[in-house]
């Protein structure tokens, strides 16, 4: 190739192929974070209505305006949905879009993996909102005890779509991780030692590491849950000699790690857009690193506390109520590190800084309330009432909906290249923030007045009218202004003014590139010698010899894992559609599963073997080395 | 520690060989395969002693140790020839390393071979649909069993690839990969042999 300018050679190197072809053979690692996020918050939308379906048949006493039947699977749609399909991906999305960016990479480790995961996400979606459209949703909420589950009692197709939904997730989001890992660890640019890392990327490998270790006992449960529901096998069927607990005990060994995968990236974002507002470094880097770090390691000892009801030793429970307990120490360092970042900066109230202190108010609502529910004899009183459900949404929509918030104004001028309404975003955020306490405050009250969750409706007499109807109204703000924040990312898009390189003079460096970055990100591989690039006087793009332009292919720099001193050069695949077509295949074979379509699924497996074998076979490297 | 920091230099800077053109990546994507994969196992092996912790299992008999020491015997065997093979790919000796790949295929099939023999035995007195310790027993045994199947396909498609191909990337790597993983297989059918086969026949009964 003999093209003139650096810039231009890269262009053509990293550009994806013109029109359908190349939308869907992309694995830059841009388009595919775009999706994630569009995809994302498809699904919040989805179940945000599934939410508000069930506040109107809340709103009033007696109500029939959804039947028992309907209601039990719109409730368990809605935290499938939520949980599973929203909370995770998101900060996936935010994770693919940014990590590479951060850290001076001209992509993932994996790239063509990461377009397998996100079609692996998108399609596993898919999977699970069939049931619905045949009629024939989930219906045991989203963590499916044993034995509303089982086939006598739970005969339609809904449960085998969860179960074999949730493993296709699975396998995604395991994909996912190890990407982030090798990513994380491998690809920083040169000079961005593991002590000068962006605190997201501490978040994100803490998550990625608890995914690897805690998602497989997810999965095992679900092929257990498919096993015992269409091939006779007796794992939690009480007649077969088996025990409906081991679902509870593999569930939540899986499941309370997975509260802190869609807590603590959103806690690694918090930890950059609060300083950038306050006009500082972040105060405690270090205390908030090893928080999130140890968040990540205890959170495997608190799942039994899902679990006081049902009965065990003195032992375990004070073990496992003093694990929640302690966990709530790291989060309260965070929580520390980021007043005394405010206390100590001069703030600045951008929409994104409203979001993110929004979101600190209601993390320690929430996490108190968590506290109070790891005391066992609390536990006891409030275990399956609106108070759990206060306590789920405080945290939830606290540390995970206000984050992504904060993170929607703060990175979207970059990757959209316009600037937000500032003064519609506060407006979005007052109406969200008063409309969520209004929506969910109630719930504890109710709870403590003896309201058991996952009930369609209640008595006239029970004295709950009046609060489960503020509790719809609160519901219907927090929708309209979520809207509001949807009007005003449609309107900045078409006509909001440019964003520039650094809109909000940031230190990342994300925003050394262009809004939206290149293709190929920055001309020259960064280098790195402080926690904040672009506030120091180092020139990161600083290359008189042309050694970081890695121009002569599809390149990217490796360093060595702590110091990231510079290691060697790596060669980075091409735009293909093979991990579409696998994604395809991998869909077909659960597809297959669920109607026990045994050749069907034989096919779709040597299929996706096979798929798998040409896209790891040798090929040319795009450019001329 | 601040001192053994990498800051970036001009000095001396550099023609084109100065980093070499390496990826070291499937390694760690391998790694990480393998740790979630072994917490897979944990979770299944967690599930049968919780499902044995309160005597409901209907049989006490333990399962017949012959043919799980004959087939531990067999993986261990073909992991050693694989790791000969290592050495010999690593020293670019390709031909005895794609011998030594073949041979661990064969020991592979060898050993479902015999897991079907040994299937066929304990059928006659426990399926996966008596109770949940037939449950268990297979679903573990089975798990097993299709990743032997993986690790060969995975073994097979090393065996096949070119040994030098228009990477320029010596096959050293995808076959290093690939033997991580069975060895890793390996070491799996240990804890399984331990802990459904050895245990039981040492305490004399299956019940906890």
């Amino acid at each position: 190739m003999t093209i003139a300018s650096p810039e231009q050679r890269l262009t053509v190197l990293w550009e994806r192929p013109k029109g359908i072809h190349g939308w869907f053979a992309t694995v830059d690692h841009k388009d595919l974070g775009v999706r994630y996020l569009v995809t994302a918050f498809v699904f919040l939308v989805i179940g945000g209505i599934e939410a508000l379906l069930m506040r109107v048949q809340l709103a009033r006493a007696d109500q029939s305006f959804l039947s028992p039947e309907t209601y039990d699977q719109i409730f368990s749609m809605h935290g499938i949905t939520m949980i599973f399909w929203y909370a995770a991906p998101i900060l996936s999305g935010f994770a693919v879009y940014l990590v590479p960016l951060m850290i001076g990479a001209r992509d993932m480790a994996f790239p063509r993996l990461n377009a397998f995961t996100y079609w692996a996400y998108l399609l596993s979606g898919m999977l699970l909102y069939i049931a619905p459209l045949m009629g024939q949703s989930p219906h045991a909420g989203w963590f499916s005890y044993m034995p509303y589950t089982d086939i006598h009692y739970s005969p339609s197709h809904g449960m085998d779509f969860y179960a074999l939904a949730l493993i296709f997730l699975t396998i995604s989001t395991t994909g996912g991780a190890a990407n982030f890992i090798v990513t994380i660890l491998r690809l920083r640019a040169p000079g961005m030692a593991i002590s000068r890392m962006p605190l997201f990327m501490y978040s994100t490998l803490t998550v990625s590491f608890v995914t690897l270790f805690a998602l497989p006992a997810l999965t095992v449960a679900c092929v257990f849950l498919e096993l015992d529901r269409r091939w006779g096998t007796h794992f939690f069927e009480i007649a077969g000699r088996g025990n409906p607990i081991l679902w509870q005990q593999l569930f939540w060994f899986f499941g309370h790690p997975w509260v802190y995968i869609v807590f603590l990236p959103a806690t690694g974002m918090l930890s950059l857009i609060v300083p950038v507002f306050s006009r500082r470094p972040v105060v405690g880097y270090p205390y908030i690193a090893f928080s999130t770090i140890l968040t990540g390691v205890v959170g495997f000892s608190v799942w039994l506390h899902h679990m006081f009801t049902v009965g065990m030793s003195d032992l375990a429970m004070s073990f496992f109520s003093a694990g929640s307990m302690t966990i709530s120490i790291f989060t309260t360092v965070q929580v520390f590190a980021w007043v005394a970042t405010l206390w100590l900066g001069r703030p600045v109230a951008t929409a994104s800084m409203h979001f993110a202190l929004g979101s600190i108010a209601l993390l320690v609502i929430g996490g108190l309330s968590g506290v109070f529910t790891g005391i066992i004899p609390v536990d006891w009183q409030a275990h399956n009432t609106y108070y759990v459900v206060a306590h789920i949404h405080y945290v939830l929509i606290g540390s995970n909906v206000f984050p992504v918030f904060a993170a929607f104004y703060y990175w979207l001028p970059k990757i959209t290249g316009r600037m937000m309404n500032e003064r519609l975003g506060k407006w979005s955020f007052w109406v969200m923030f008063a409309g969520f306490n209004l929506g969910f405050f109630p719930m504890h009250i109710v709870g403590l007045l003896g309201m058991p969750r996952r009930i369609y409706t209640f008595g006239e007499q029970q004295g709950l009218e009046q609060l489960n109807g503020l509790m719809t109204l609160g519901g219907l703000i927090l929708g309209v202004g979520i809207l509001i924040s949807i009007i005003n990312w449609a309107v900045s898009l078409r006509t909001g003014p440019l964003a520039g390189r650094n809109p909000w003079n940031s230190d990342g460096l994300e925003w050394e590139t262009d809004s939206p970055p290149k293709p190929y990100a920055t001309v020259h591989i960064p280098t790195v010698v402080s926690r904040h690039p672009l506030w120091d006087d180092h020139d990161e793009e600083a290359d008189p010899d042309n050694d970081r332009l890695l121009d002569e292919a599809r390149l990217t720099l490796t360093t060595t894992m702590l110091d990231a001193a510079p290691f060697s050069v790596v060669t980075m695949p091409g735009d293909t559609l093979l991990p579409l077509f696998a994604a395809v295949t991998t869909f077909l074979l659960l597809l297959a599963l669920v109607f026990q379509m045994i050749w069907l699924g034989m096919a779709a497996f040597v299929a996706t073997f096979l798929l798998g074998c040409a896209w790891l076979w040798p090929r040319p490297l795009k450019g001329d080395l | 520690m601040s001192s053994t920091l990498y800051v970036p230099s001009h000095e001396g800077a550099a023609d084109r060989t100065r980093w070499p053109l390496e990826a070291d990546f499937g390694t760690y994507g391998m790694y990480t395969l393998i740790a979630t994969e072994s917490l897979l196992f944990v979770c299944l092996f967690a599930s049968y002693f919780f499902l044995n912790s309160d005597d409901r299992w209907a049989t006490d008999q333990p399962p017949k140790l012959t043919y799980a020491l004959i087939m531990l015997f067999v993986l261990l065997l073909s992991s050693f020839v694989l790791g000969w093979g290592e050495k010999q790919a690593g020293a670019e000796q390709y031909g005895a390393a794609r011998l030594a790949l073949w041979l661990t295929v064969l020991l592979g099939l060898g050993f479902m071979g015999l897991q079907y023999f040994e299937y066929g035995d304990h059928w006659k007195t426990l399926t996966p649909m008596s109770d949940s310790y037939g449950s268990i027993f297979y679903a573990i045994t089975t798990f097993h069993a299709a990743h032997v199947v993986m690790g060969l396909l995975m073994l097979g498609y090393v065996g096949i690839l070119p040994s030098y191909g228009p990477t320029r990337v010596p096959p050293y790597r995808p076959y290093h990969v690939a033997a991580l993983y069975w060895h890793f297989v390996d070491v799996v059918w240990i804890a399984v042999v331990g802990l459904l086969y050895i245990l039981p026949n040492l305490q004399g009964h299956v019940r906890a």
